[in-house]
């Protein structure tokens, strides 16, 4: 009796710990991802009116760029390029002088270690020549702090620079960006509902026209 | 003769306790309260077992050791988290936090050594949890394992299998304070209900 006591008992205990509720495996695709953005407090984003987003995604592949353009790579543009609009900025070509420069990217870390974000920018000269938007010789500066995020695997990130005020300070900064992790990110079908993410928490980005 | 044996069988029943090593396992259904409920886990968890080895010091008193484990989860809704100074997120919060306390006990049967059937008790007991909290927005997360203080108060009942007998179910209840200061949060205090077995080790 005793025995079977101690043997139904042990059968309990072992069955309530295995029930442990493992976090990750009770989320959905979509609520795996996280979208975070980050800005330059100081710039006044009803002063910029146009705007040029770079046609080609870079793909940053364990550090090394390249640029593509993919179904979603073009699914994560026009995005980008329809909520700018919505929030009454202009696409202009890159020799219209716009006031603001936007890039897209694919970024990957399948070797062992990590990308720091505070590295991604400390090498974005690297993915984005400062002479794609005329400003040969320019560095890049960003002029806030933002979390440190180690990508692990992939993410896609959406930059805004300051190209008004670049000639006058002779650098480039960086102003707004957004980071996508998660599953399905790489998926053109939620390049849309993504981007709006990263928006719908920028509602500081907008123009007076 | 009748009545000796009912003094034998009497003195048996009361004397079950006195110097017998019980081990008593029961199911835990754990209640976050206060700012355990209120900060990170506000859903009550079905997910745990307490275990206990008592030592019948007399009938009334005994003291012993009781180990657990329990698992708590909650994940929340999307919602938008300031992570940093100009720096906002969007993410679904899961935690997650395991207790696996240690506690030194003493348990008081006021009826005990009586012919009661049912034997209601009050315990107190200290020790120490060792904490498992992680927290993940979305799928990207952190943990950390802690020891904490914990001080336990319960009441309960004892009923044998059959009169006399020194294995039995157990029902109880007991208030956990259990203190944990990382993270700005300030404890993991938990009300327990627990049903169970003990049973006499030999």
């Amino acid at each position: 009796m005793k025995r079977a006591l101690a043997v139904l008992a042990t059968a309990v205990v072992a069955a309530v710990v295995g029930c442990q509720k493992e976090p990750l495996g009770h989320l959905t695709p979509e609520e795996t991802r996280i979208y975070v953005t980050n800005h330059d407090s100081t710039a006044d984003f009803t002063t910029y009116k146009t705007y040029h987003l770079a046609d080609s995604v870079a793909i940053i592949d364990n550090g090394y760029a390249t640029k593509e353009l993919t179904a979603t790579d073009q699914a994560y543009i026009d995005a980008v390029n329809k909520y700018m609009q919505e929030r009454g900025y202009t696409k202009v070509a890159k020799d219209q002088n716009p006031d603001l420069g936007l890039t897209v990217n694919r970024i990957y870390q399948t070797t062992a270690g990590a990308i720091t974000y505070g590295d991604y920018y400390d090498y974005y000269g690297g993915y984005w020549d400062p002479y794609y938007w005329g400003y040969d010789g320019y560095g890049y500066y960003v002029p806030y702090a933002y979390s440190i995020y180690q990508i692990t695997e992939g993410a896609i990130s959406a930059d805004m620079l300051d190209l008004k005020d670049a000639s006058g300070s002779n650098k480039i900064s960086l102003v707004w960006n957004g980071l996508i992790r998660g599953e399905g990110i790489f998926n053109a079908s939620n390049a849309d509902a993504q981007v709006k993410a990263l928006f719908d928490l920028s509602a500081y980005i907008k123009t007076n026209n | 003769m009748l009545a000796l044996l009912m003094i034998i069988t009497s003195v048996s029943a009361n004397a079950q306790q006195k110097g017998i090593l019980k081990l008593d396992l029961n199911y835990n259904y754990s209640i976050p309260s206060g700012a355990f409920k209120n900060d990170i886990i506000s859903n009550a968890s079905p997910r745990g077992v307490t275990g206990a080895l008592m030592y019948g010091i007399n009938n009334k008193w005994s003291a012993g050791l009781q180990f657990g484990y329990q698992d708590y989860y909650q994940k929340y809704p999307r919602a938008i988290y300031k992570t940093g100074n100009n720096e906002e997120t969007s993410a679904v919060l899961t935690n997650s936090v395991q207790t696996l306390p240690l506690i030194a006990k003493a348990t008081f049967k006021p009826l005990g050594g009586t012919s009661s059937f049912v034997q209601p008790y009050i315990s107190a007991g200290a020790g120490i949890s060792m904490i498992d909290f992680k927290q993940y927005l979305g799928a990207f997360g952190s943990s950390a394992t802690s020891g904490s203080f914990t001080a336990q108060a319960g009441a309960g009942i004892m009923v044998p299998f059959s009169k006399g007998g020194a294995s039995g179910f157990s029902l109880g209840a007991d208030y956990n304070y259990v203190s944990y200061n990382k993270f700005d949060y300030s404890n993991m205090n938990n009300l327990s209900l627990r049903a169970g077995i003990h049973f006499p080790l030999r």
